[in-house]
């Protein structure tokens, strides 16, 4: 369902003219019921093929409270705005914007509340945040783009498991098709998972997910899915882990396991460089790869992002050098 | 008898808890956990029991507020800085603000469920403390 360029122009236009109370990285606001922000990121690749220039993402968003119970978000984005390939000269790219996401949450307790519409999927850490100004690499992992959706055009019932301390439960279904099917990494028609959270301390988190989705080409895939971070702002060591079973017709893959571990150091608060292993393993695309990338990270102010990496990878001679700018408005 | 009573004055006022959250009377809520404070003004949860709440922070950098972002929630300005911006991409806003600690104490009188801090010398009958830093 893409939107034309000029509907996003007017969009622009009427939050620069109508929004007050504006800081960067924390948006806007119109008036008691509408915050408004967006973001973009610009990404140089240089790999054995080719050198390219990308305006990657763009896109704006508006969030509020319509009462004490029903709150919404809406968000709007254009992948690959603008692409350049630097080595022959040629370039491209979609000024479409797709629907991100688009939902609405009604609260009937903190231990009962209703989402509803196109969400993110409540699945781990790095596909809750997908963008890459929050992201500490340019790249995202194999594990958060090729295993699961990433996202959820149905329902996600949440909130704190009572008389718990801090854990947090999500059970979610969809018994559909995405909102937007050009704008998902696996398009599906059925989706069903139960994830849960827990803050141990302010430093410590972990969590798991166990779920089941059936891709528009038929392909049934059960996974279970855990992760585990810790955070003191100096350091930030982060893992997830996913196993997944594909059924394909009367094809049965054996399980097959994915993940990564990652170690952030901050040595200020602006700049800090981040290392990443991951294995990725996929019996059903038959492919298989391990990656280590290095990095570098430098925020002059959190909503801001300067990053670049190295990616070194066990096939296909795929290594590459990424650099990026990025920032949440 | 007077370097005794000076000595406890000083004590009294440099170790006493200078700050107070205050909640409205009419609510049923005696006191909250730090844990429960925190996951009110990081707007994580939303209500104590059946009550919904509303949590007020104070405008600007004064000193009340450093102290509670400190104390209460456990937070130094570049953390909760980079906490809001991420809850600024779930679509979470931060508590809504007040001018003043007056009008905090005013806000807290006079709409149910409202939360907030005032420095504890500002605390009357009118308001009810629940947790002091």
């Amino acid at each position: 369902m893409p939107l034309k360029l000029p509907f996003s122009s007017l969009i622009l236009f009427l939050l620069s003219t109508y929004v007050h109370a504006y800081e960067l990285g924390r948006g806007g606001q119109i008036n008691d019921h509408i915050n408004v922000g967006g973001y973009f990121s610009t990404e140089f690749e240089s790999n054995q093929q080719n050198d390219s220039f990308t305006l990657d993402d763009v896109a704006v968003m508006a969030y509020g409270d319509i009462n004490p119970m029903i709150s919404y978000l809406a968000e709007f984005e254009a992948v690959g705005f603008y692409h350049k390939n630097v080595s022959d000269g040629s370039d491209g790219g979609s000024q479409k914007f797709h629907i991100e996401r688009l939902y609405g949450d009604l609260w009937m307790s903190d231990d009962f509340n209703i989402r509803f519409g196109k969400q993110i999927a409540p699945i781990g850490y790095w596909n809750m945040e997908p963008i890459n100004v929050l992201r500490d690499t340019t790249s995202s992992p194999l594990y958060s783009k090729l295993l699961f959706p990433k996202f959820l055009t149905g329902i996600d019932i949440n909130g704190y498991v009572p008389q718990s301390e801090g854990l947090r439960y999500h059970l979610f279904a969809q018994n559909n098709r995405d909102l937007d099917e050009e704008y998902i990494n696996i398009p599906n028609t059925h989706f069903y998972g139960l994830a849960i959270e827990k803050e141990f301390s302010m430093e410590w988190s972990g969590g798991g997910s166990i779920g089941e989705y059936i891709t528009l080409t038929n392909q049934r895939t059960r996974f279970l899915q855990t992760n585990v971070k810790y955070d003191d702002t100096t350091w930030q060591l982060m893992a997830e882990a996913l196993v997944a079973s594909n059924e394909h017709n009367d094809r049965e893959d054996k399980a097959s396991l994915s993940g990564y571990v990652q170690a952030m150091y901050h040595y200020t608060p602006e700049h800090a460089v981040v290392g990443r292993i991951e294995h990725y393993n996929d019996h059903y695309s038959d492919y298989k790869d391990t990656i280590l990338t290095l990095g570098y990270s430098y925020r002059p102010l959190y909503p801001i992002s300067l990053k670049s990496e190295y990616q070194w990878h066990s096939q296909n001679d795929e290594n590459r050098a990424l650099f990026s700018f990025s920032v949440l408005f | 008898m007077k370097p005794i009573l000076l000595i406890f004055i000083f004590v009294s006022t440099t170790f006493a808890n200078q700050y107070s959250v205050v909640i409205s009377k009419k609510t049923n809520v005696t006191s909250l956990s730090v844990q429960q404070i925190r996951d009110i003004f990081l707007q994580k949860r939303h209500s104590i029991g059946d009550q919904r709440v509303i949590p007020l922070n104070l405008v600007g950098q004064d000193a009340s507020r450093i102290a509670f972002e400190t104390d209460v929630l456990g937070m130094g300005r570049d953390r909760l800085n980079t906490y809001w911006v991420k809850q600024h991409f779930q679509g979470i806003a931060p508590p809504i603000t007040q001018p003043s600690h007056e009008s905090i104490k005013a806000f807290v009188q006079n709409v149910e469920g409202s939360i907030g801090y005032i420095p504890s010398s500002m605390v009357d009958n009118s308001i009810k403390v629940i947790y002091e830093f």
